[in-house]
């Protein structure tokens, strides 16, 4: 693999950023309480460039980063490529290091890691001496865990876990999360600690390098810090934890430990999420207590404000959904010509565009997706032929309502898994995690004829001659149209 | 005088006239502002019955534009001996 130039650390990414012109420093004071979320939302939803917030009220020395995977730009800039770098461009350069060798991390010195230059433990753990935000006015308290990992360990096979569970701050030393049953953390709590009685270690880094957030939200097999190291082209840098065996990203900026305790709940949420919704119930949920907090001089905290698109929950979810499940099927010898996941479908909608190779190849496509550890974050699948371009909404659009037979294209699967957070399942459905989903086939079947049956597209491209197409071409600004670009 | 904030699915959680078990943050200024408490407690939907007012929310985050009032009567530890 050639040499990559990635961000290596939270701060590293903001100087990029900001030398990129994709992150602006805010030097005035900013709230907490309110106002740091509303300018992330705001900045979201302009796609503008990320908020570096260097004064926070009531926190002298801390600052917050918002926003930070929320652009394609800033998602080139975290992989170490050129900012103008176009989606399909940023998705095969993840492709290859995602299928490179493993990298395996690479465990550092207390006294040379970064996140150990403050450490607070016994009495004087305190949630509230960080500057945790209230994101969103209304919601159910502030998260001090929006773009972080929870690192968590297997008891019994050992896997390292780094996932990014939303972690609301209840008291000073307890934080309540939504894990859902069906996620690695959720399945070890049911299986293991919940029966035993016994507390799960974890620790929460938050300020990670982009690269490592990017490896919690991704839903790989690869092991996260293993695969930190194939995105970023060297091992990733981890340390001891103070009061656990966990190993935590040295350079991130905060650092919670404590256990979790899967015989004691109390109540999470309402949360503003992904979907652009507060959809989940308020209910008791999975609770964190704090033994110990570390956290680098002047650190920085990251927040994601999740709403209406577009932010990184949609957006990088969106990419890396799409992509793992394109290896999957490539895996499974489909003959896919891609996979995408548009972030305005907040992570939704599969369009798998394929070869029609042979009948019900569709339905394969979309079993296989609902059926993996994937299928539960999405419930559509639109499949289109390997002619419409993916990356174009309008060709999708218009295969979507033009090939998909009203009564023989649309397949319906019922009772699945679902997540609390669909907006439209009903309060039981949530409560449960059950699902729906539906597959949209839009292929011409395979059993009809080709010459008399298909219908021709009727496009420029289509259905004029070459020599007629470059004449018009050559011509169009003659005629007296601006040049098209 | 304290303020405090609750958040509830129906507004018959919050029965008056009798002692019940809530859980509501703070909403005094400074670095604790919103952290929850588990409290037994009296409300009264009239906001002047107890010195301590209660804001309510619903449960996707709704401010209700009921004051009510409310007397904490002490505070209930729920986390079992083996965790604290």
């Amino acid at each position: 693999m050639s040499k990559i130039s990635a961000p290596k650390s939270n701060r590293e990414f903001i100087e990029a950023c900001v030398k990129a012109g994709d992150a602006v420093r805010i030097k005035q004071e900013v709230d907490w309480e309110n106002e740091a979320g509303a300018i992330v939302r705001r900045a979201c939803e302009l796609a503008a460039p990320a908020p570096f917030m260097e004064k926070i009220k009531d926190y002298p020395g801390f600052s917050y980063f918002g926003a930070p995977l929320s652009t394609y730009r800033r998602m080139a800039i975290s992989l170490g490529m050129d900012p103008a770098s176009s989606l399909p461009e940023i998705g095969k350069e993840y492709l290859k290091r995602t299928n490179s060798e493993p990298i395996a991390p690479v465990l550092i010195d207390k006294k040379d890691a970064p996140c150990k230059e403050n450490i607070l433990m016994g009495k004087d753990v305190d949630l509230c001496k960080l500057p945790v935000p209230l994101v969103h006015d209304g919601d159910g308290g502030r998260y001090v865990g929006t773009w972080h990992a929870v690192v968590t360990k297997h008891p019994v096979r050992g896997d390292v876990n780094w996932g990014m569970y939303r972690q609301m701050m209840f008291d000073s030393r307890t934080m309540s999360g939504a894990v859902f049953p069906f996620s690695d953390l959720g399945k070890a709590l049911t299986e293991y600690y919940l029966p035993r009685g016994e507390s799960c270690p974890f620790a929460t880094a938050i300020g990670l390098s982009p690269l490592a957030a990017m490896a919690a939200c991704a839903p790989s097999p690869i092991p996260e810090p293993e695969l930190v190291g194939m995105l970023s082209g060297e091992p990733a840098r981890l340390v001891k934890c103070e009061t656990n065996d966990l190993e935590v990203p040295a350079d991130a900026e905060i650092i919670i430990e404590g256990e979790i305790c899967p015989d004691y709940k109390v109540e999470e949420g309402p949360f503003g999420e992904y979907t652009g919704y507060r959809t989940s119930p308020r209910d008791f949920r999975v609770t964190f207590r704090v033994n110990c907090i570390t956290y680098r001089n002047n650190a920085t905290m990251t927040i994601s404000n999740m709403g209406v698109p577009q932010d990184e929950g949609q957006l990088l979810r969106s990419f890396s959904l799409g992509l793992e499940l394109e290896k999957l099927l490539r895996s499974q010898g489909i003959p896919v010509t891609g996979v995408y996941m548009h972030p305005r479908s907040t992570h939704h909608m599969m369009i798998v565009g394929v070869k029609p190779a042979y009948a019900g190849i569709a339905q394969q496509i979309a079993q296989l997706a609902f059926g993996s550890k994937l299928g539960p974050w999405f419930h559509m699948v639109m499949v289109v032929d390997d002619q419409t371009d993916i990356f174009n909404w309008d060709e999708v659009y218009h295969a979507f309502c033009t090939r998909c037979h009203p009564a023989n294209g649309i397949h319906i699967y019922k009772n699945t898994t679902g997540t609390p957070l669909y907006p439209y399942a009903t309060p039981h459905e949530r409560k449960y995690s059950i699902g729906s989903k539906v597959l949209f086939d839009c292929l011409w079947p395979v059993d009809w004829d080709k010459t008399n049956d298909v219908p021709t597209v009727v496009s420029f491209k289509n259905v004029y001659p070459k020599d007629i197409q470059e004449k018009v071409l050559s011509n169009w600004t003659a005629y007296g149209y601006p040049e098209v670009k | 005088m304290n303020k405090w904030e609750v958040f509830v699915m129906d507004m018959s959680e919050l029965a008056e006239g009798e002692d019940i078990e809530l859980s509501i943050r703070t909403l005094n200024p400074g670095l604790h502002k919103y952290t929850y408490k588990r409290v037994k407690c009296q409300v009264s939907a009239k906001p002047d019955a107890f010195p301590d007012s209660l804001q309510v929310r619903m449960g996707r985050g709704q401010l209700s534009a009921s004051q009510y009032s409310i007397k904490v009567l002490a505070e209930v530890q729920r986390l079992p001996e083996k965790y604290r």
